[in-house]
């Protein structure tokens, strides 16, 4: 594939997956944020797979196909399940307010590319100039992770981190070892089944569950 | 025999999972755990003498460091899997789980073992990675096995804020891997750490920054360091007593480890300078979190959790100095943690037994009341607090002894003064908790069968504290491993 | 040779005329989205015929800022429109085709809009203006912000140059940077000229109004200039977007034939797009109040996502 095709792809890709991890932060349907994720699931399967057709290395292709169904399909499926057996599927007032948590998304943005400009000087591709993209989406995960109250945004915010630091590793690496990327994967999936079994378990227990009300265990 | 050391644990937790919960099985986990010891113990003795030893074709690799730690998980792993027995007895006879239940515990147990010595006897970097990975998977479903409203929410923050200590540790790892890409790293183990180390000094040093910083964050969320630290002490509160025994003795210090290789590559690419002052701050920082929460704990378990994030502390700040003489002093704070952390937390766990509450108010004048029991948890935070004949207070004296050499002085300074209030504080939780008068019952025995691996545990800590003989050569090495 | 001039009268009058054809374009297509007939569509052209021979009614209390206002609006509506390459890229004043130019003259327009709200004395107009000056101060920054993001390609905040430089580079037009810039000016242009999904222009209930409530007071031939003035706004911010998206049909020369091509094409992509627009207007409700801040800063880091994409991209 021609240099700028790939150069406009690639960038399309990687963008959108920023744009997601941001979308769920503005959202505050719990259906809209997990469909968020499931789009940027197969936009970063799409950025294994343009990598790896253009290099011509069918791992990264399979690699590509893999994430598609772990995180495009499965992880969002897992979730809406969770979901579905929670009746206030809407965010309760989020700790930090949605203008300002866009903002913030924003200043996590510049901080991410003021943090990874030793990694692009390194690898000045096309690929390596997109990192910044990846560590932001992680930092908005994380953001996601400590502002919000809800279960299930929690565990967005966990597969935001994950699967920024997967942008960065297909980008800077064409990816890792194979080995690594696969544990990386099972972490991702393992990490859901079994936040939706507790899941599960804490709703048999509690009934329908706010994690504001798990305080129990504070100093 | 790398292999064996894997196999005991894996091929134990497969005939315990088969079958429904009996003494007996409880008993074969604690062989599988004292064979792992007896195996680490010849492990050892073949390190020191004849250098690092590998296995399955390259992707296990033994040397002296990694032959300690596991000499230090197999110690712990026995304690843990004796009291075990008794943990799950008590269970399955009150009726709070059921017999299946109580031999997936026997599964968990065993496969967190094997997901441990994975870890420390990994050769590659991804390898240790997919390992402390699994072990977070693994200690979820331990943290939560009693199923109470509290161990949920417990195992749940635990996972969480794990996971996204992972996901760190794991972009750290990918940043190494980009630099060693760079320098022209292509072989077939890329992220073989013993070719890292050699290609250290040629790898970029501004990935390398960021790398380590996301790998002190990244594992240092598993070890508890501060700001990542808030899932310790619920997490080690709710879990059964084993279970936080091994996750308070040795989970945390197998985390430590993986920030130890790093900070070996990270010496050679960038200097000594960074990583200290980041384990500098992140060990003070640590320190004065858990000085100013221990003055106020009301739960005996949640105070043990916070004394472990002191220790963590510590030994952080003894890897920031950096020379040979401190983190042989590190590694032998490690055991002495273990074993005594160990023991407290089996003692602790005991005392929740029979009397039904963690609360320090509830439960005073043990001294009187169960004069072995309080013996033993008083001799206990008496090893932790680094008093002498126990073997924290060589460690500690040493680790400070090194940072005063490197010039970290003032970083030792404010670590004494920390130390001196988590002193004041534990001692008077422990005054509450074990003198008083006697009131009307006379004293209960404690089983002899629980009291004696607790006893062995202190001796064991006292007698290293004492004289650190049989140890020395292989401390030795693995400090030399680190700060050659 | 059509003169600068020419061409930049031309684009007046194409906004001064074409706008309330326009809104009786996006009326019809409404209607019969939703099964009924609706008006003719150059209704709205009548109806201005028909507020014009109506008598003058001011109210009492009102100053010299409540009969000034229409017209303000209408003339800097008709400056910026005159500035702007909708038709060519070569106006008047080409120089001064400055996008803050474009936003302060805006700006000037809903001020003055806003203060003929409260100069009635009225509650409602002092709420539809306190409303409408709210989001106008949150729309600016995502406006500003994104033009930025589209101007970092031409490396001048000309608009003139900034469509020049589209015409003659049109392998960017699907990078992510215009991508994130071109929605957040969306979302910014639905907002300043008091659409759905920030605010139904077709209410009847004054307490749901922001921008009606501002002119309620208005009668007559004050009325006609006003509604002249939001139609030729809404106009002239359809037509910059159009322009900054798909430039082509753009008169790059001062030929006459260029013109007309220039004003075909024009009114063909306005159209098009107010069409697309009533078609999102009848799929949407409208947004409450209180959101309307999280929709603008959705916004604005949007257009902050294309700025950061536009340094990435090279």
């Amino acid at each position: 594939m021609s240099a700028s095709t790939y150069a406009s792809a690639l960038g399309l890709e990687a963008a959108a997956v920023l744009l997601c991890a941001v979308v769920t932060l503005w959202r505050r349907s719990l259906g809209a944020i997990v469909r968020a994720l499931a789009i940027q699931g197969l936009a970063l399967a799409c950025v294994a797979m343009v990598i790896g057709l253009h290099q011509r290395d069918p791992g990264l292709v399979v690699v590509g196909l893999l994430v598609l169904a772990a995180k495009a399909a499965v992880v969002p499926m897992l979730i809406t399940r969770v979901v579905r057996g929670d009746p206030g599927s809407r965010e309760t007032q989020p700790l930090v307010n949605v203008p300002a948590s866009l903002v913030a998304a924003g200043a996590l943005t510049f901080l991410a590319f003021a943090a990874t400009r030793s990694v692009t000087a390194l690898v000045p591709t096309t690929a390596g100039r997109l990192i910044p993209l990846g560590l932001a989406c992680m930092l908005v995960g994380f953001f996601a992770l400590v502002t919000r109250r809800k279960a299930v945004s929690q565990i967005v915010g966990i597969l935001l981190v994950d699967n920024g630091v997967a942008l960065v590793a297909f980008l800077a690496t064409a990816g890792v070892p194979l080995l690594v990327e696969l544990g990386a994967s099972l972490d991702v999936l393992l990490a859901v089944i079994v936040l939706r079994v507790l899941a599960t378990h804490l709703r048999s227990r509690l009934g329908p569950f706010d994690l504001d009300q798990l305080t129990e265990l504070h100093d | 025999m790398l292999v064996a050391l894997l196999a005991l644990p894996v091929a134990c937790g497969l005939v315990c999972g088969g079958a429904p919960w009996r003494r007996g099985l409880g008993w074969l986990g604690t062989a599988a755990a004292s064979g792992v010891l007896v195996t680490a113990a010849v492990l050892a003795v073949d390190v020191v003498r004849t250098g690092p030893v590998t296995g399955l074709g390259g992707f296990l690799r033994a040397d002296a460091l990694s032959a300690f730690m596991v000499v230090v998980i197999g110690v712990i792993a026995v304690l843990a899997t004796w009291q075990g027995v008794r943990y799950l007895d008590a269970e399955v006879a009150a009726g709070r789980s059921s017999r299946r239940h109580a031999s997936l515990y026997l599964v968990l147990v065993q496969a967190f073992l094997a997901t441990m010595l994975l870890a420390v006897l990994a050769a590659n970097l991804g390898v240790l990675w997919v390992a402390v990975e699994a072990t977070t998977v693994v200690t979820t479903f331990l943290v939560g096995h009693r199923r109470t409203r509290s161990s949920l929410e417990a195992s749940w923050k635990y996972i969480v804020i794990c996971s996204v200590g992972i996901a760190l540790a794991f972009l750290g790892t990918v940043l190494v891997y980009l630099a060693t890409l760079h320098v022209g790293g292509h072989g077939p183990h890329p992220l073989d750490w013993t070719s890292l180390v050699a290609q250290s000094h040629r790898l970029d040093p501004g990935v390398m920054r960021l790398a380590f910083a996301l790998v002190v964050l990244g594992y240092g969320t598993k070890v508890g360091l501060v700001p990542m630290h808030s899932w310790l002490p619920d997490a080690h509160s709710q879990a059964p007593a084993p279970v936080s025994a091994l996750m308070s003795g040795v989970l945390l210090t197998v985390a430590f480890y993986g920030i130890l290789r790093f900070k070996v590559i990270a010496d050679g690419a960038l200097g000594p300078a960074f990583p200290r002052t980041l384990l500098v701050v992140v060990g003070l920082l640590s320190l004065l979190v858990a000085a100013s929460l221990l003055l106020t704990q009301r739960d005996y378990k949640r105070m043990l959790a916070y004394h472990s994030v002191e220790h963590m502390g510590l030994i952080a700040l003894g890897a920031a100095a950096g020379s040979p003489l401190a983190i042989a002093a590190v590694l032998l704070h490690v055991l002495g943690h273990g074993l005594a952390k160990g023991v407290l937390f089996l003692a602790s766990g005991e005392i929740l037994l029979t009397e039904g509450t963690s609360e320090i108010e509830r439960v005073p004048a043990l001294l009187s009341r169960r004069p072995v029991l309080g013996g033993i948890f008083g001799f206990g935070l008496v090893a932790l607090l680094g008093l002498p004949p126990f073997s924290l207070f060589v460690s500690e004296l040493n680790m400070l002894r090194a940072e005063f050499q490197v010039g970290l002085g003032w970083a030792a300074a404010a670590s004494l003064v920390c130390m001196v209030v988590i002193f004041a504080a534990v001692m008077s939780h422990g005054r509450h908790l074990l003198l008083g008068p006697r009131g009307t019952q006379g004293p209960l025995t404690t089983p002899a069968l629980v009291a004696v691996p607790l006893v062995g545990g202190l001796v064991g800590c006292a007698f290293i504290g004492v004289s650190a003989w049989p140890l020395q050569p292989l401390l030795h090495a693995a400090a030399h491993v680190v700060a050659p | 040779m059509v003169g600068a001039g020419i061409s930049s009268a031309v684009q007046v009058a194409v906004v001064a005329v074409g706008g309330p054809v326009l809104l009786g374009v996006m009326r019809k297509v409404r209607c019969r989205l939703e099964g009924r007939v609706g008006a003719p569509v150059l209704q709205p052209l009548v109806d201005i015929r028909k507020l014009f021979r109506k008598e003058r009614l001011r109210p009492d209390q009102a100053t010299w800022i409540f009969a000034l206002a229409p017209v303000v609006l209408v003339s800097t509506v008709a400056v910026a429109a005159a500035v702007t390459p909708l038709v060519t890229t070569h106006p008047a004043f080409g120089a001064g085709s400055d996008l803050f130019v474009l936003v302060y003259l805006l700006l000037v327009g809903s001020t003055i809009l806003a203060l003929a709200g409260m100069d009635a004395g009225t509650a409602f107009g002092g709420m539809g203006s306190s409303r409408a000056v709210t989001i106008g101060a949150l729309a600016e920054p995502a406006l500003l912000v994104s033009i930025l993001a589209l101007s970092a390609t031409a490396h001048s905040s000309n608009l003139a140059a900034i469509v020049r430089a589209t015409l003659a580079g049109p392998g960017s037009v699907a990078t992510p940077q215009r991508l994130f810039a071109l929605g957040s000016l969306l979302i910014v242009i639905v907002a300043e000229s008091g659409r759905l999904p920030v605010d139904n222009p077709a209410t009847h209930l004054e307490l749901t109004m922001v921008h009606e409530a501002m002119v309620l007071e208005y009668a007559g031939p004050d009325l006609a200039v006003v509604t002249v003035g939001e139609a030729m706004r809404l106009t002239l911010l359809l037509g910059i977007f159009v322009n900054l998206v798909a430039p082509w049909g753009v008169a790059t020369t001062t030929h006459a034939a260029d013109i007309a091509v220039g004003v075909a094409s024009l009114a063909a992509k306005v159209a098009l797009l107010g069409v697309a627009l009533s078609v999102f207007e009848v799929s949407t409700a409208k947004v409450r109040l209180f959101r309307i801040p999280e929709l603008l800063a959705g916004a604005f880091v949007l257009a902050l996502l294309g700025v950061v994409s536009g340094l990435v991209v090279k």
